[in-house]
């Protein structure tokens, strides 16, 4: 299956809503500790190499990505210094970003597209909030400010328009609705620090959450004293999680042991598949709506895989 | 109200406050503001699905459009006016009645309601908010170790006689590319980008230690010329990131890890772990007041929290509904395991805190300087980050280690580094590799329990571990002795000609390859590393008849590279001699050879595993590497085996030994003999270890008053004093060693290091060039004089520094 090689090290990889064909990739220099950033548009061949549509660099490193659900050229970027950008890909890298805009004091970790009112997102920042933002806004809509600590990700309900999750370093999971002053629900869902949630595409109250004690829940919003299921299997903290947009039962996610895993919550072997292709901390992962099974994956080896859920991803 | 179904299934929640119908807040905001969540939708409707993605579209400030919008313009545009408002309304409340609440709130609660109903009761927030502070304090001054003290000096480890930094000296501008980026829409240069590959394999190093669990024992690294706002974003996001790979670890070990990297990179830790804490309590306390005073938005908010109270008691009449809808504005748990998680956080946490918006405008500022220096010479430039970035780099100085898989010397280290970049182009291959074999620890084990047996690559994995060594950092001292016109002359020109980019730093990468491979190969004809002896090719002294006592009097005489072939001679002779190994390191360690001085040393402990000097002595090798573990197992059995204080030592201890357990003991041997001067000297070694400085001058004092003429115990002195910035008194040290041990070559190269750290270079030069007179074998002095050389801008002398010409030298710098 294809890969591609990245000059620096992959921090998150999303397919684009709207082709098939097309993915972007944020990559951060030294690790993203220190350097620059760039973001690459890819584009699949169906058979050949993965080619570059194009690419736009930053002075800091890029943590996350997310693309429009609204207009197909549009990919909004998380920089580490604290910036949030949008690139409009139909216009020259000498035009874009079309937009940056600087609230979060500190390292922006991830964005992510309101999927059903389709004319927002978010981001979360090491600065300890959330933000939600309007595409065609000069600032933030609104801030989200309580959790104390870093918060990883922020995620929209599939369902629900105003409807996110976020996961913080504070050991809290919280439900928001944006309509509410303040955080609607919260679940201290780890011992440890919470990197990535995402929810369940077919169950609107079902939401995961990945931890640094490295290991994935399920709740069941609804009732959260107890999970609905502990997967556990992965040998570092999880960095990244995501529930599959085609099955109601299958988890996707990457850890700093270097491998992407998917997993079946619903049954009690639940680690499906290992892969084991990254050669450093797997840290991006995503699965493609528009193709079942195709996933891809990034990591700080600075390459990028996609492959066919169930082939090898180093396979030629 | 989605999520309230969500929540509740559907059915119908009769408590108040949790959906914005019903909840007062949300409906006079809407009054205020004016839009319904029914004009909302519509406004939605009314929106484009389609984003026009020219770059002057329209903005729509003037209303909000999305649900929520209204309690960001509550909550955020004057939360701290809204804060005090608050606070000052609190007081001015009608206290009587406040009571009169709170008491029967108190009474029909549970319990962990108290906590965060503590806003009524003020001193008790304060109460709590103290104990947040005085619980902070001490783990604050608890990560925040001496390392400071370290950073800016070379860190002299030469405490006696047995030490291992390699210093490899990299020709100026040749070692580190710059890479100057254009962000695409920004057309001034930001110079963000560090000399990549270096700080590249470090911070890779870095990483992998977080695979095995080892610790992370850095390559030293080059001045990387790193602004404090790099330093920054290195000290927060790798303190964030390293909570995250090292997680099965103790909090410790994190902290130690990132405080060797930031120490190596000369990044001070403790500096903004202390300095940004207020702005931690103050940002808790505006984020108590934020959500305490958005719920009374309009309202005098202490009564109007009176009247709410007073509003949902009669509608319900029970207060545990209130308590209930308060829980669901508050979370379960509410502000008392908010505080407590707070707590724990910032405990944990507190130094990981860090990039404000001024590190943005710092940033820029570097960035505009860069600009202007492009294009001016002003002098004023000496202040400029960017002129100290130029400078760092031009100075070239590259301190290194073999943190890597073969026991190496500098040479080898340039070729595992060489090994790694070119090699490991895609690092792909080479952490195939790693990832085979698991991690560095189990290599270690590997390769060594094939060549030495498994009992000792213990003790060789952490000898070949080598400690940060500090780069000098005092750039005002230095500033005044460089020729900065000529830097900034330079760089105006190849800004100029806009060679400043990929071209010429691929120019100086391949440069600095090319120097790495002369490395790698003077250093493999020579052939050193260590452990393994190797003896000169020529030496008169093979078949004399006592070499022993010829090299003893050699030695004495203060004829080290004389006394070097005799003792060779004399273990060629009998290998099993303990003595001749013993003398023959010290003899190398005072001639500044460490490599072969630890290589006798080991030898000497193969052969008589019990000599207390030669334990000494590899304890001390070990403090200078700041090996703890395997220094301490060296100091301990030093213990054992003296027939004095042998009985002090438990042995059940040696299974695993504490710093404080063998302190202990030695305080104990101290008091038991106070006269006797080699538990003060291992007692000055033991505080080297723990970095009490302080203490382990007095004990070297101490010692020196019972044995004023021990020259080497004045170098350690020197070197202690030295290495917590009394360079000064150092140098006072370093003479009285060489009063009485003229030929003491180690203390000519450690006076020159401490001139050197004092900035006066030019003198530092003259040390060193005597102390190569006397050995010019020394690689560590040359390694040094070229630096100096390099500071005090006499490049005109390099060629004659690197082709070793002493008569050139000397003539040049006379003592």
């Amino acid at each position: 299956m294809p890969v591609f090689k990245t000059p620096f090290n992959g921090y998150a990889v999303k397919f684009s809503p709207f082709y098939e064909s097309r993915l972007a990739v944020a990559t951060s220099q030294n690790f993203g500790i220190l350097g620059n950033g760039r973001l690459h548009i890819l584009n699949l061949n169906p058979s050949g190499p993965i080619s570059e549509f194009g690419f736009f660099e930053t002075s800091d490193g890029i943590y996350d990505l997310t693309w429009s659900e609204d207009n197909d050229n549009i990919v909004i970027a998380a920089i580490a210094d604290g910036s949030v950008k949008i690139y409009d890909l139909s216009l020259p890298p000498t035009q874009n970003p079309i937009r940056s805009l600087h609230e979060h004091s500190r390292e922006v970790h991830s964005a992510d597209y309101n999927p059903v009112r389709r004319d927002s997102f978010l981001t979360s920042s090491w600065d300890d909030t959330v933000k939600l933002w309007t595409i065609d806004r000069p600032t933030s809509v609104r801030t989200f400010k309580e959790h104390t600590y870093c918060v990883y990700s922020a995620a929209w309900n599939p369902r629900h328009a105003d409807v996110f999750a976020s996961a913080s370093g504070d050991c809290t999971l919280r439900i928001w609705d944006v309509r509410e002053p303040a955080s609607t629900m919260i679940i201290p869902a780890h011992e440890f620090e919470i990197l990535s949630c995402d929810w369940n595409k077919y169950d609107e109250s079902c939401i995961v959450s990945a931890s640094v004690d490295k290991s994935i829940r399920v709740w069941d919003v609804r009732n959260f004293r107890i999970p609905v299921a502990v997967l556990n299997g992965h040998g570092y903290a999880v960095r990244k999680v995501k529930c599959s947009p085609h099955r109601q039962n299958m988890i996707v996610s990457c850890s700093y042991d270097m491998t992407v895993c998917m997993w079946d919550y619903m049954v009690e072997d639940s680690l499906v598949t290992r892969y084991d292709h990254h050669t450093e901390f797997a840290v991006g992962v995503d699965m493609s709506v528009l193709v079942e099974g195709l996933m891809a994956s990034t990591g700080w080896d600075e390459l990028v895989y996609v492959w066919q859920h169930g082939m090898d991803p180093r396979a030629p | 109200m989605a999520m309230r179904d969500l929540v509740t299934g559907g059915a119908a929640c009769a408590v108040p406050g949790s959906s914005s119908s019903s909840n007062p807040v949300a409906a006079l905001a809407s009054a205020l503001i004016g839009s319904s969540s029914k004009t909302t939708q519509e406004r939605l409707k009314e929106l484009p699905t389609s984003i026009p993605t020219s770059s002057d579209r329209q903005y729509y400030p003037e209303a909000p459009t999305l649900p929520g919008s209204e309690f960001d313009q509550e909550h955020y545009l004057q939360p701290s006016a809204q804060g005090s408002d608050f606070l000052h309304g609190f007081r001015a409340a009608d206290r009587g009645q406040f009571a009169d609440v709170w008491d029967e709130i108190h009474h029909g609660q549970p319990p962990h309601l108290q906590g965060r109903a503590s806003q009524s009761h003020l001193p008790k927030f304060e109460h709590a908010f103290h104990q947040v502070n005085s619980q902070l304090q001490p783990t604050l001054d608890g990560i925040t170790p001496d390392d400071h003290k370290l950073s800016p000096r070379f860190f002299v480890k030469d405490l006696t006689w047995l030490s291992n930094h390699l210093f490899v000296v990299v020709p100026s501008f040749l070692s580190l590319g710059i890479e100057v980026h254009y962000e695409s829409t920004n057309p001034s240069p930001s110079v963000t980008g560090p000399p990549q590959r270096v700080l590249s394999n470090f911070l890779h190093s870095f990483l992998d230690s977080s695979r095995g669990g080892i610790p992370f024992h850095p390559a030293p690294l080059p001045g990387l010329g790193l602004s404090e706002v790099d330093k920054q974003c290195i000290r927060d996001r790798t303190s964030i990131m390293a909570r995250h790979m090292f997680a099965d670890k103790s909090d410790e070990f994190t902290n130690a890890q990132v405080d060797a990297l930031l120490c190596s990179l000369d990044i001070d830790n403790s500096v903004q772990a202390k300095g940004h804490i207020p702005g931690r309590f103050s940002e808790l306390e505006d984020y108590w007041n934020e959500s305490q005073g958005s719920r009374q938005a309009g309202h005098l908010p202490a009564n109007g929290w009176v009247t709410e109270f007073d509003q949902h008691r009669a509608q319900q009449g029970d207060p545990e509904l209130w308590a209930l809808s308060f829980e669901r504005q508050h979370g379960v748990n509410g502000w008392a395991s908010e505080f407590e998680r707070e707590q724990s956080q910032m405990a944990q946490l507190g130094q990981t805190r860090g990039a404000n918006i001024s590190d943005f405008a710092a940033m820029e500022q570097t960035r505009m300087l860069a600009h202007t220096l492009a294009q001016n010479n002003d002098p004023k430039f000496q202040n400029s980050k960017f002129l100290q970035f130029v400078s760092k780099m031009s100075r070239g100085e590259l301190i290194i280690d073999d943190n890597q898989v073969k026991p190496s010397t500098s040479g080898d280290w340039a070729a595992e580094y060489q090994h790694e970049y070119n090699g490991g182009l895609s690092w792909a291959d080479e952490f195939g590799h790693t990832k085979a074999s698991a991690n560095l620890a189990l290599r270690w084990e590997f390769n060594h329990s094939l060549s030495h047996g498994p009992d000792r690559w213990v003790n060789e994995f952490s000898a070949e571990h080598k400690q940060p060594n500090l780069v000098e950092d005092q750039w005002v001292d230095e500033f005044s002795k460089l020729h900065i016109q000529d830097w900034a002359d330079e760089f105006g020109h190849q800004v100029g000609e806009g060679a400043f980019g990929n071209e010429s730093t691929d120019n100086w990468a391949s440069a600095y390859d090319e120097y790495l491979n002369e490395q790698m190969a003077t250093k493999q004809q020579s052939g050193g590393s260590r452990g393994v002896y190797v003896f000169s090719e020529m030496n008169p002294y093979v078949g004399h008849p006592n070499p022993l006592k010829e090299g003893q009097e050699l030695f004495r005489k203060g004829l080290l590279s004389e006394a070097v072939l005799a003792l060779e001679a004399e273990v060629i002779k009998n290998p099993d001699n303990a003595e001749g190994w013993r003398l023959l390191g010290i003899a190398h360690a005072e001639n500044d050879d460490d490599q072969q001085a630890i290589a006798s040393m080991m030898k000497a402990q193969e052969v008589d595993p019990t000599n207390l000097e030669v334990l000494l002595a590899l304890g001390v090798s070990h403090t200078n590497e700041l090996e703890q573990a395997a220094a301490l197992k060296y100091l301990y059995s030093w213990l054992l085996h003296h027939p004095k204080y042998g009985t002090l030592a438990p042995r059940e201890l040696s299974e695993s030994l504490h710093y404080a357990d063998v302190a202990r003991l030695f305080d104990q041997a101290a008091q038991m003999s106070p006269e006797d001067a080699d538990v003060h000297i291992v007692l000055g070694v033991l505080y080297n270890l723990s970095r009490e400085y302080d203490k382990a001058i007095s004990s070297f004092q101490t010692a020196l008053k019972l044995r004023p003429n021990d020259y080497s115990l004045w170098n350690k002195l020197g070197a202690t004093q030295a290495n917590s910035i009394q360079s000064a008194d150092a140098i006072l040290a370093y003479q009285q060693a060489l009063d009485l041990k003229p030929n003491y070559v180690r203390a000519w190269a450690n006076m020159g290091i401490s001139y050197a750290n004092q900035g006066m270079y030019e003198e530092s030069v003259r040390y060193y060039v005597r102390a190569l007179a006397m050995n010019p074998k020394a690689d560590n002095a040359w390694q040094y004089l070229r630096i100096s050389l390099s500071c005090a801008s006499r490049n005109d002398m390099f060629e004659a520094c690197d082709s070793r010409n002493l008569d050139v030298l000397q003539k040049e710098f006379p003592l």
